[in-house]
Formats: structure tokens, sequence, C-alpha cells
């Protein structure tokens, strides 16, 4: 009997996990009616589980998965936003274009093009009365010579004198 | 060949921001016009010339005597008789997007009498005048269009 105990007693825990085979688990029910030890082990090892079950059912209850994954949902979706260089770098590292060479040579003649426009753009002065005038040197060995411009009509006159009797516009 | 890539392509970019302009031809119009207080003949081909005329100089007529149309490659000089043995000389020395930079000389037997530099955009018009020719002078009408 003893030796039937203690080989039960060495079973009573896979009884109890559900991890006896049939054979084992019918030597078990059939000793547990003759011994008190072993019945009474039993007890203690359903005691046991009862006392760690309850609460994490109880927890459980309270707790309702369907929610639990809406709200990890709702977090991924609210997550925080990348910043505007890590956008521009992801696709960077994205586009086939940009994994090439070829950008430097772009970037290059964007920053000549920006440097050659911008003072056109953003430092526009009012043209000297040099820069503005259509003649911009007249020379004469024979002639004198008179220069006259009229930006209304858009016409510039250069009138030369000749000889002695000079000879002037009629207006 | 790879390794040219990129400067060929920075070459075609620069070359796309800043096309030849100067190997653009200017056409030139240039008009000999004889103004004298003979008659009050307005030359019909000089309608378009008569309001500036008129407001700048007191002749009563304007006749045409030469209408030439040349076009000007850079730094190719173009010659036209203007009377008594005389000629003017227009040379492009520059263009930019609305403005074309003549120089003009007006010769005779090989000689400057004028030597000038002019800028001329759309629309604009020089006369050179002042010598005499027959009753009244001659005015020389440059116009550009390009």
């Amino acid at each position: 009997m003893k030796d039937s105990c203690s080989s039960t007693s060495q079973l009573l825990e896979r009884y109890f996990d559900r991890q006896a085979t049939d054979e084992e688990r019918s030597l078990v029910e059939r000793h547990l009616p003759l011994c008190q030890t072993c019945h009474e082990r039993l007890r203690v090892l359903e005691g046991l589980r009862k006392a760690i079950k309850t609460p994490v059912d109880e927890a459980l209850k309270e707790e309702t998965f369907p929610w639990v994954w809406e709200k990890i949902e709702r977090e991924i979706r609210l997550g925080k936003k990348p910043s505007w260089q890590e956008s521009v770098r992801s696709w960077i590292d994205l586009s086939p274009l940009f994994r090439k060479k070829v950008w430097i040579p772009i970037m290059a003649a964007a920053i000549i093009l920006i440097l050659v426009t911008s003072p056109l753009l953003f430092f526009k002065k009012d043209p000297s009365y040099s820069e503005r005038s259509v003649v911009e040197y007249v020379e004469s060995e024979v002639y004198n010579v008179m220069v006259y411009e009229s930006e209304k009509a858009k016409v510039t006159v250069i009138w030369l004198f000749e000889g002695p009797q000079n000879e002037s516009p009629a207006s | 060949m790879k390794k040219w890539t990129p400067l060929l392509v920075f070459l075609f970019i620069l070359f796309l921001a800043f096309p030849p302009m100067a190997t653009a031809q200017v056409q030139t119009r240039v008009r000999v016009i004889e103004a004298s207080n003979v008659g009050s003949v307005i030359d019909p081909s000089l309608r378009d010339l008569h309001g500036q005329l008129g407001s700048l100089f007191r002749y009563t007529s304007y006749r045409l005597l030469r209408d030439e149309r040349i076009n000007l490659s850079p730094n190719q000089p173009a010659s036209v008789p203007v009377h008594q043995g005389r000629s003017i000389e227009i040379t492009q020395v520059g263009l930019q997007a609305n403005m074309a930079e003549l120089r003009v000389r007006i010769k005779r037997d090989g000689a400057d009498l004028l030597n000038t530099q002019v800028r001329l955009s759309p629309g604009r018009t020089v006369l050179i005048g002042g010598p005499k020719h027959g009753e009244g002078v001659v005015i020389l009408a440059l116009s550009a269009s390009f």
C-alpha cells in the first residue's frame, strides 16, 4: 500500500494538471478513495488553484478585450507623426533618383541660379541715367552733336550740326 | 562615361538656365528720310513716324528715300548707303532680354563722320539727323525688333 501511495503521490500533480495518461489517471482514481493523505494533498492543490484563479478571473471579467484592441489601434493611429526632416530623409532614401549622385550637379546648378537671380529679384534698383539712356556714347570730329531723348514719345534724336552755318532742329 | 554624367547634367542645366542670347539676330530697320519745308507731303510709309516727327521738328514735308531691313548677327557690321557718298554701318554689339546694343557709324569715303552706340528696345526709334540734303536735311530712323 505504501509503495502504491508513494508512486501515486508522484502522479498526483500530473493528475491535477490533467497531464496524466489514461492508465495513470485510473491508477490515481483507484487509489484516492483508499488513501486519506493523497486525498488531502489533492484538496490542498485544488485550494491553491482556486486561490490563484479567482482574482485573475475577476480581473478578466472587468477587462473587455475588444475595448483593449480599440485602445491599441487608436494609439497607433494617433502615434507621433514624423518631423518634416524625417519625411524628407525617408523620401530621399526611397527615391531612386537620389540614390544616385545626380543630385549633386543639380543642387550645384540650383545654387548658382539662386545666386545669379537673387540680386535681380530682391535688390532691384532704379537704373541710373546712363543705364536708362538710349545713347551710350556719341562722338564726332566733324559735327557738333545734340542728343534729345523723349521717354513719352519713345524716341531719341541725335542731331548733327554741320559746318559754320549750324543747322538746328526746326522746333 | 559614367563618371562624366554629373558634369554633363550640370552643363545641360546651365545651358537651359542661360541660353546663348548672343547668337540671336536683331532685325533692324533703317529709313532714310528727307525733311524739308518744300511742299507738305508726308510719305505714306512714314505714317507710323509722323506723330514723332511732327512733335519734334517743324518741317512740313517728309519723303522716304530708302527703307532697308537688315538682320544683324553679333559683331557683323552691315552697311546701308545713305546719300551723297555717305553710308551708315550698324553692328550688333550686345543683346539682352529686351535691349539690343547697336554701334552706329556714319561714314564718308571710309572716314567716320559720327560714331555712336545706342540701346534699342522694340518700339523705340532713334533718329539721327542734321546733314543737309537738297532743300532740307536728311534724317535716319533706326528701329529694331527681336
